[in-house]
């Protein structure tokens, strides 16, 4: 199956979405994005990172350093309070929107 | 997001950007371990992990750079990056920077000093309470072009008393006292003003109280207010000052207190360090007590409207109540059409925050002017920079070509050179509003030299920084978006390949700069020629008096206080040639009018001649010439028959060629009917203006005017003028213990007229040599530059035979042609500009041949002179050398 591009401006509510779930850092939330898009979608640190990075700065995300289960250390992010909120309005938004093309789609 | 945490994380990147940078590696790394440890879960082994890992990534800085992109205050970062690497550059090209900065400098400075100039005239509050609420009080009457300004103090103080219309109004003149003890009185510049003037503008005491209404009452004893500046100088801040006593004019006043600091009066320009109420003045100036009648305009008058209305609807309510109030207010001796007339003006209502002056209508045009020739040196200094950043950019071809090629963007580039003309400017600006403050004050003694000693409050305010860096930034712009297009504009594979720098496409850009510098320094020296003449043809104009070796000596105007034995006392004096009295003299600026007609004509309503009461020896003092009859002399005294000399105008307007001589007049003389022989005619003289014709005069013997008239003692004198200055004080000053005696000579009384003209003059001329001088720069630098351009075409030039002097012709026929083309469009724009300063122009034509032909020459020559440099270079270049150059 052909990989395909993380749509523009859904990928803040998706890295938001699996940070919901549990803190994780940068890697993990690639690989959870591949798996859980049964690796349809795949992400570019390069486009992963400055999303990251905007969102900390922002206020929705939480930083810290913390051992992995193979004894590294990683930036762990999780969701902040603003950023629970931030996910919510999302959500709503993403659903408006896809119920919205998917009567498009049907009706026409 | 709230602001402040935005300014947080700003804050936070600008302090820690590198240990953020070093967290950024390691999160990075990390990222790289993790997918690297599970591909080595999946048998990869660990070396072919981590490269695919770091493919996976696109490589550490990159993704870096991405999310640096992201961070606040990102652009903040790389300004700062800009700005240094500018500093770096300016270090690089010292003597280049230093040229522009200066340039920068003297161009922004001029701008400065004369918006200093115009703020201080027409911008600045007066510095009392809620000024923007202040309205000046104007009259325009029925047939009156313009409306009237002055008010006599009856109306001054009915507006006060308006109170459905103002909470106040504030009247008020500028008046010069004696001030000091018998013997060491000195002249101190004072105000008369209204009892409501103080509270209605709102100025606090800084000691004791100001004037208020009750002590505006004639007849009362004198009270004065004193400026802060006046408290300092004189009283050293003594804090009992409020209750003294002043000797003003030889009366005792007192001192009731001290105006805050700042405020010296409403009458910009014209400091007020002694104030009086109007109801004092004739008790300090008996010959100024007809100033508190109502036949006397003389009042300024701003006004504060009651709470809660405007402009509009004070002048609204104002003109309402005016026609009822009128009659009681306009002098009953006017004729009846004259009261007529005044009863039916209209009140109008103008902002007056920024106080009155007399110096705007004055100094409009000349502002007007001046701040136009600012501009074009401006304009010139822009184009000069530009043309030096051109002639740099090619420099700095190599180095934004690579930077071209390591991926910059060409916007990130201009944006770099501009920040660089910006910089630039900024630094120019900083150095001319120094210049500025310097040159303001020099500005101001420029306006001076005039009658009136002209003081302004010149310290930089927030309009004054906030011009000279709007100026600074558009002067950026305009000086550096070409030359940053431009040197952006190449691909970067030509400006690194090896002959980047000869064989440079040629910029049609710089001759055009450079021929465009040359048009406007034309403009600018065609109108300093202009203007240089105008002053020149003015101080050669006969006025039809000879001020040269004449001194005048001014009392506070009057004839009693004028010692009996003055005129015999100074006649002793050694190498005084002739004195007289007279109540005015040419150009004073003081005039006199009545109505005269030959005898059994109807005398008119309207004045129609200048009077001037002159005594024996006056017309030999001032050499005014006596074309028929005779001179006043000792004969014509108070009881014996009434004598007129008339001036040429006059005499021709009314008598048959050569008959007025033995003619009689009728005329009102001060308020009486007399009869007058003529006895002389003299010539015209230019008494009122030197561009105003001469007027028609009558001269009335000074011993025959009844009353208290003011009186100026003229003494002409061979040698030197100082020592007879002294001489004249010294024996004046013995007489009067209680006046400052103030003696200067005629020449500055008729030097005072030209003040407007001889600073303009001086101004056009000085910015003249300043565009010319940046004009020879430019032009050299374009020169030089096509001399070391050609370098190679000139050694085989040379090479095959050519002369040298053919080569220097080369480079001269070069500067030739700039020069040309920017006066094809010099002349034209010249001529267009001096037409519309027309009105200022005295004694030639817009198209002045002189001052064209002068202008040209010097912009010829100078051209020359910047030529001759690259010339000889381009004459001793060495054909072998050349030719092997590369």
């Amino acid at each position: 199956m052909a990989k395909l591009d993380v749509p523009q401006g859904t990928l803040d509510l998706m890295i938001l979405t699996i940070l919901a779930r549990e803190p994780m850092h940068g890697y993990g939330i690639s690989q959870r994005l591949a798996a859980l898009s049964h690796d349809s979608f795949q992400v570019n640190p390069g486009s992963l990172f400055p999303s990251l990075y905007r969102l900390e700065q922002d206020g929705k995300l939480k930083a810290e350093w913390r051992p992995t289960e193979n004894n590294r250390t990683a930036k762990y992010y999780r969701l902040t309070a603003a950023g629970r909120r931030q996910l919510e309005a999302h959500r709503q938004r993403w659903e408006q929107i896809s119920f919205a093309i998917a009567s498009v789609l049907e009706g026409a | 997001m709230t602001i402040l945490h935005r300014i947080r994380s700003v804050a936070a990147l600008l302090l820690r950007r590198d240990a953020a940078d070093a967290r950024l590696n390691d999160e990075l790394e990390a990222y790289v371990e993790l997918s690297a440890a599970e591909r080595v879960r999946d048998g990869v082994p660990l070396e072919e992990a981590r490269r695919l890992a770091m493919l996976e990534l696109g490589g550490i800085e990159p993704v870096k750079e991405r999310v640096r992109a992201e961070r606040h205050g990102a652009s903040l970062d790389e300004l700062v990056r800009d700005v240094r690497y500018a500093f770096r550059m300016f270090g690089r090209h010292r003597a280049l920077t230093m040229t522009i900065v200066a340039t920068l400098a003297i161009a922004i400075g001029a701008n400065t000093a004369i918006f200093t100039l115009v703020d201080a005239l027409m911008l600045r509050w007066l510095p009392v309470r809620d000024p923007q609420e202040l309205l000046l009080v104007k009259l325009q009457a029925l047939d009156a072009k313009q409306p009237s300004e002055s008010f006599s103090y009856p109306i001054a103080r009915a507006l006060d008393d308006q109170r459905e219309v103002f909470a106040g109004a504030a009247g008020f003149s500028s008046y010069p006292f004696d001030v000091g003890e018998r013997g060491s009185a000195h002249r101190v510049s004072g105000a008369v003003v209204t009892g409501g003037y103080y509270e209605t503008l709102g100025v606090m005491p800084v000691a004791g109280r100001l004037l208020r209404r009750d002590d505006d009452v004639v007849g009362t004893a004198v009270t004065a207010v004193i400026s802060d500046g006046f408290w300092r100088r004189e009283f050293a801040r003594a804090p009992d000052v409020a209750g003294r006593s002043l000797r003003i004019n030889g009366v005792p006043a007192t001192i009731v207190g001290v105006s805050a600091p700042g405020f010296a009066g409403a009458n910009v320009g014209w400091i007020a360090d002694v104030t009086v109420p109007v109801a004092a003045l004739p008790q300090l100036s008996p010959q100024a007590a007809p100033l508190v009648g109502a036949g006397n305009f003389w009042l300024r008058v701003l006004a504060r409207p009651r709470l809660g209305i405007g402009a509009t609807e004070a002048q609204a309510r104002l003109n309402v109540v005016w026609p009822r109030i009128a009659d009681s207010l306009i002098a009953a001796h006017w004729p009846a059409s004259r009261r007529q007339a005044m009863a039916g003006a209209e009140f109008q209502l103008a902002p007056g925050g920024t106080g009155w002056t007399p110096l705007r209508a004055l100094y409009m045009t000349p502002l007007a002017v001046l701040s136009a020739i600012v501009v074009l040196v401006l304009l010139i200094a822009c184009a000069n920079i530009a043309s030096l950043l051109l002639a740099r950019a090619s420099d700095r071809r190599r180095e934004i070509a690579v930077r071209l090629a390591l991926g910059a963007g060409r916007a990130r580039i201009v944006r770099q050179l501009l920040i660089e003309s910006v910089l630039l400017a900024l630094i120019g600006a900083g150095v001319g509003l120094a210049i500025a403050v310097v040159a303001g004050r020099f500005l101001v003694d420029l306006i001076s030299t005039g009658r009136m000693r002209v003081v302004f409050d010149l310290t930089p305010n927030w309009h004054i920084v906030a011009f000279t860096a709007g100026v600074a930034l558009a002067t950026a712009v305009i000086f550096g978006i070409a030359p940053a297009l431009q040197a952006t504009s190449v691909a970067p594979a030509a400006g690194l390949s090896d002959d980047a720098r000869t064989s440079a496409r040629r910029s049609r850009l710089l001759p055009a700069l450079v021929s465009t510098q040359v048009a406007l320094a034309l403009v600018l020296l065609v109108g300093a020629g202009l203007f240089i003449r105008t002053l020149q043809n003015l101080q050669r104009f006969d006025p039809g008096f000879d001020a040269r070796g004449v001194l005048l000596a001014s009392f506070d105007g009057r004839r009693a206080s004028v010692p009996a034995d003055a005129v015999d006392a100074l006649r002793g004096l050694p190498g005084v040639v002739s004195v007289s009295v007279s109540t005015h003299t040419p150009l004073s600026g003081s005039t006199w009018s009545e109505p005269a007609v030959p005898a059994g004509q109807p005398v008119p309503e309207r004045d129609n001649a200048f009077f001037v009461a002159a005594g024996p020896e006056f017309f030999a003092t001032l050499r005014i010439p006596i074309v028929a009859g005779r001179d006043f002399s000792e004969r014509d005294a108070a009881d014996a028959p009434a004598v007129a000399v008339v001036n040429e105008r006059f005499a021709q307007r009314f008598f048959a060629n050569g008959t007025a001589v033995g003619g009689r007049l009728d005329a009102n003389v001060r308020g009486r009917r007399r009869r007058l022989e003529i006895i002389g005619v003299a010539g015209n003289t230019n008494a009122a203006g030197l561009r105003a014709a001469a007027p028609p005069t009558v001269y009335v013997s000074y011993a025959q005017l009844a009353g208290d008239v003011p009186t100026t003692i003229a003494v002409r004198a061979t040698g030197p003028l100082g020592p007879a200055i002294a001489a004249v004080s010294r024996t004046l000053g013995a007489r009067l213990p209680d006046e400052a005696i103030d003696v200067r000579p005629l020449s500055e009384q008729v030097d005072a007229t030209m003040v407007q003209e001889r600073m303009l003059a001086t101004l056009a001329g000085a910015f003249g040599a300043v565009a010319v001088g940046l004009t020879c720069i430019g032009l050299y630098g374009l020169l030089a530059c096509t001399v070391v351009r050609r370098t190679k075409e000139i050694g085989i030039r040379l090479a095959m035979g050519a002369q040298r002097s053919q080569v220097i012709r080369m480079v001269i026929d070069d500067a030739a042609r700039r020069v040309a083309a920017g006066a094809a469009v010099g002349l034209p724009a010249a001529w267009a500009a001096a037409r519309a300063v027309r009105s200022i122009l005295f004694g030639l034509t817009p198209a002045d041949p002189a001052a064209i032909a002068a202008a040209v020459t010097a912009l010829g020559a100078a051209a020359l002179a910047a030529a001759y440099l690259p010339a000889r270079r381009a004459s001793r270049v060495d054909p072998l050398a050349a030719l092997r150059h590369e």
